[in-house]
């Protein structure tokens, strides 16, 4: 009896394994397509292309679910250039319309693996599709809340409190005011009382004031007061006259330079490539802008300022020169004219960080001058800064002359280049 | 008249603070704060990038005159065309010599402007591609969309398409000089062996 049992358990356990394999490997089968498909698409098609917006090539969900040739679409992801070559008009089209740009040819890929990005591309357009409507206003409105800054906000709100408790405050002393009165009167004391109030009043406050002017040590105690208040406010305003430290002003497009150089980890000397080439760090022209941006955020308001200022197209991908106008930055640090400074010196030569005179940009999300920029800070840094004379040609010379001054003890002024024919005959 | 007593210590508290806020508060970021003799601090020259009222489009920065080379430039003969990278591919070599310092010069600057897409090994990885930049081809095991593997791209194409850029990548002429170009065009070369 129980070998019997045993054996039937046993069989049907093997039975119901193979069962569920089958129904897995079958349902594995059935959506294998699209599944392949995004591999392959992941790894060969995404540097040009995306299925819900124009990239290098054309979006690809709506472009290949209106097309229903397979075996013409099939011929054009495998080699798009022998399509071209041999003139297939709706091939030429499509070359023509997206600027000549060449597709690569990807003749790597079977049949078998063109139809499963086919696949693929046209389940995810549906899927995209069918998930839109659900996703609209909820998204925007959060987004827009996000974007507001607090600190504007929470001053504005704190000075309107404070108005309010004022007037309340007034209004309350008012209130009291009447009901004492109203109490006296009452009381039958009121008649005489106002006319009373308006002749004693000044005489007291005079009295009051007579009394305080005679109390010299008083007298002495506020003045001394007094003058220390408005002297330090004195020293600290006028040592802050001309100084901008914390000047943050509203730029036109909100750069965040916390997502570029933090997270992203762009180098600085990618947009302000001038910092180590010239006097001018420079702020970087649109062009640079729209090296991720053709591409990147497309939808996102602030980067449609920039299109609008180049004249920009991000349908058609071309610019229209005529439309174009420049964006007028805010400038933050300024040196005046008449102190020289030069950001490749100090970048290339001496080899500073931007940080040590610009702060953490890379966590500013709107910057702010971090240094003062004052002639007291530049001679502080310059005091205390050894210089690097390892290869640096300019520094090692300077090292032989001391070198040979210290030997020779005389140095004349044919050494020193006093017989160059330009010093007499220029 | 104690209540009333309350009351006026309570305004007067209430007036300090308030006074405290707003004498605050004069120190805005938004404004550079007090200025003495500005006009000793205002450029007298125009920067090259504010903006300009002696010129039509408001701008310091303009467009060299038409015809005009200016100083240093260095031409580059080949259109922006599929004929103009090939033929460029074929012409154009490197002026530079292959030296140590040329190479570590070519290995900054591709790390400053290359690796943010391209990644600093070449493979087209960068942290802009992690977080959603289409991913450009290997060097080492990509396929060029202009033919060929991207391991056999020659000194002239790789020129070109760092001059005017193709695809998703933007030209580069703006923010590398010719000769820095070429040393990046070295260290490109290192990366296609690996």
């Amino acid at each position: 009896m129980r070998s019997i049992s045993l054996i039937f358990k046993q069989f049907s356990r093997s039975v119901l394994l193979v069962a569920g394999f089958a129904v897995w490997g079958f349902s594995a089968q059935a959506q294998g397509d699209a599944a392949k498909g995004e591999a392959l698409f992941k790894t060969k098609c995404t540097t040009c292309h995306k299925i819900d917006v124009r990239l290098t090539g054309p979006a690809l969900g709506p472009t290949i679910a209106s097309e229903t040739d397979d075996k013409w679409l099939t011929h054009w992801i495998q080699n798009n250039q022998a399509l071209i070559a041999a003139k297939d008009p709706k091939a030429l089209a499509i070359y023509n319309q997206y600027n000549q740009q060449a597709m690569t040819v990807f003749t790597e890929l079977s049949d078998a693996d063109a139809g499963n990005i086919i696949a693929y591309v046209r389940d995810d357009w549906k899927k995209m599709q069918s998930a839109k409507p659900a996703a609209g206003a909820p998204g925007a409105a959060t987004a827009a809340a996000v974007d507001n800054g607090p600190s504007d906000l929470v001053i504005y709100g704190l000075i309107a409190v404070i108005v309010i408790a004022f007037i309340v405050i007034l209004v309350l002393n008012k209130v009291i005011a009447t009901l004492e009165r109203l109490l006296l009167n009452k009381r039958g004391l009121l008649p005489e009382e106002p006319e009373v109030t308006e002749e004693h009043e000044p005489v007291d406050r005079l009295a009051i004031l007579k009394k305080i002017a005679k109390n010299k040590k008083l007298v002495f105690f506020i003045l001394l007061c007094g003058t220390i208040a408005l002297g330090s406010w004195t020293w600290v305003s006028l040592w802050n006259t001309n100084v901008h430290t914390g000047y943050q002003p509203v730029q036109p497009i909100k750069f965040p330079h916390d997502l570029h150089a933090g997270v992203m980890k762009i180098n600085c000397q990618y947009c302000h490539s001038g910092a180590y080439k010239s006097k001018n760090a420079s702020i970087p022209s649109l062009n640079v802008c729209m090296n991720c941006h053709k591409v990147v955020k497309t939808e996102s308001p602030e980067i449609h300022k920039i299109y609008d200022a180049l004249g920009y197209d991000s349908q058609t991908q071309k610019y229209d020169s005529t439309k174009a106008k420049p964006i007028q930055w805010v400038r933050i640090h300024n040196l005046p004219d008449f102190a020289y400074f030069n950001h490749s010196q100090h970048v290339k030569v001496a080899g500073l960080k931007c940080q040590q005179c610009h702060g953490p940009v890379e966590t500013m999300k709107e910057v702010y001058q971090y240094s003062p920029l004052t002639m007291k800070w530049c001679i502080q840094c310059h005091k205390r800064t050894d210089v690097n004379m390892k290869g640096n040609a300019y520094y090692e010379k300077m090292v032989a002359v001391h070198e040979l001054i210290k030997r020779n003890g005389r140095v004349t002024e044919a050494m020193m280049g006093g017989i160059e024919c330009g010093k007499c005959h220029y | 008249m104690l209540a009333m007593n309350k009351f006026r210590i309570l305004g007067l508290a209430v007036i300090t603070i308030a006074a405290s806020i707003v004498v605050t508060s004069c120190k805005d970021k938004r404004s550079t704060g007090w200025e003495y003799a500005p006009n000793m601090y205002e450029h007298i020259a125009y920067d090259p990038d504010q903006k300009n009222p002696n010129f039509k489009d408001g701008k310091t920065a303009q467009v060299p005159p038409a015809g005009t080379v200016p100083v240093g430039f260095v031409k580059f003969d080949y259109p922006n065309t599929k004929d103009g990278y090939e033929q460029s591919g074929l012409e154009a070599k490197n002026p530079l010599a292959a030296s140590e310092q040329n190479l570590a010069d070519g290995q900054v600057l591709f790390e400053h402007f290359c690796s943010p897409c391209h990644g600093t090994s070449g493979q087209g990885d960068g942290l802009v591609v992690q977080h959603g930049f289409p991913p450009p081809p290997s060097y080492s095991k990509g396929q060029s969309s202009r033919g060929g593997a991207m391991k056999d791209l020659t000194d002239g194409k790789i020129y070109h398409t760092i001059t005017y850029g193709v695809n998703a990548m933007g030209s580069y002429a703006s923010q590398l000089a010719p000769e820095e170009r070429w040393k990046v065009i070295m260290y490109v070369h290192h990366l296609q062996t690996l």
